[in-house]
């Protein structure tokens, strides 16, 4: 496998999270989506710390990981906060803020 | 035969992606979310990056992705509803996200020529710069994990 690989797989994933990102509605999905874009930046990490034969790139994958399932709780908590708050997870509801 | 499971679980990961984005039941997208992040690992795995990948199954697929599908269980399905899809917004996801990916690949393109060495990183390789090197990262990344799981808690927490 070349590096070239790891690029296409990364830009696959980025512009499949992007998409849903700019078209989904539903926070929920919304969140699946910021995932895989956190995950097509970890794919390039990999890549290029195997490329460069350190190992710098793993651990900020790791780094990466953690800090993921920190902003899952949070953001999970705080949808399931808005949910009780307005009994909808669409993204178009959520306009209190909008004037 | 590297390449080829390479190969295999990379197409995997990107279908099952391309599923869980676009599908109308979220629980649906949220089983083929796991199912891409499990192809994920092992597309790492096939890199070399063993504890990357087993750190990925059990991360994303054992935690985050049950995560949501556990918060999914507290929601009413039904009153979800329908997502209207405008033109609109389609067009402008798809050419940006084209763009997105047309420019990765550009920036890619010099890498085109040469070969990932075939090296086997395990715990035990990882360990070393982890510990010493990026050991106050680590420290703060696990503060950072006690903070969000108060701070889950506390936003999480029913008024009284």
């Amino acid at each position: 496998m070349t590096p070239f690989d790891f690029f296409v797989l990364s830009g696959l994933l980025f512009a499949v999270g992007l998409f849903g990102v700019i078209v989904r509605r539903n926070v929920i999905s919304l969140f699946f989506s910021l995932e895989l874009l956190l995950n097509s930046a970890n794919v390039l990490l990999v890549g290029f710390s195997k490329l460069h034969g350190n190992l710098f790139g793993e651990v900020f994958v790791f780094f990466v990981l953690a800090v993921a399932a920190a902003e899952a709780a949070v953001g999970l908590a705080i949808v399931v906060a808005l949910y009780r708050y307005r009994k909808s997870v669409n993204t178009e509801d959520f306009s209190i803020l909008r004037w | 035969m590297r390449e080829v499971f390479f190969y295999l679980f990379a197409f995997l990961s990107v279908a099952f992606a391309v599923v869980s984005v676009t599908h109308r039941n979220v629980i649906k997208g949220g089983l083929s979310l796991l199912a891409s992040f499990v192809a994920l690992g092992a597309v790492y795995f096939t890199a070399g990056a063993e504890f990357i990948g087993i750190v990925q199954v059990i991360v994303y697929g054992g935690a985050i992705v049950v995560l949501y599908l556990f918060a999914l269980m507290t929601m009413d399905l039904k009153s979800f509803g329908k997502e209207p899809l405008r033109t609109v917004s389609l067009a402008v996801g798809g050419a940006v996200s084209l763009f997105l990916l047309l420019s990765i690949l550009y920036a890619g393109y010099s890498f085109y020529e040469g070969s990932v060495p075939a090296t086997i990183s395990g715990a035990k390789e990882l360990a070393l710069p982890l510990f010493y090197r990026f050991l106050l990262p680590f420290e703060v990344v696990s503060v950072l994990l006690l903070v969000a799981t108060v701070g889950a808690v506390a936003v999480g927490r029913r008024e009284e």
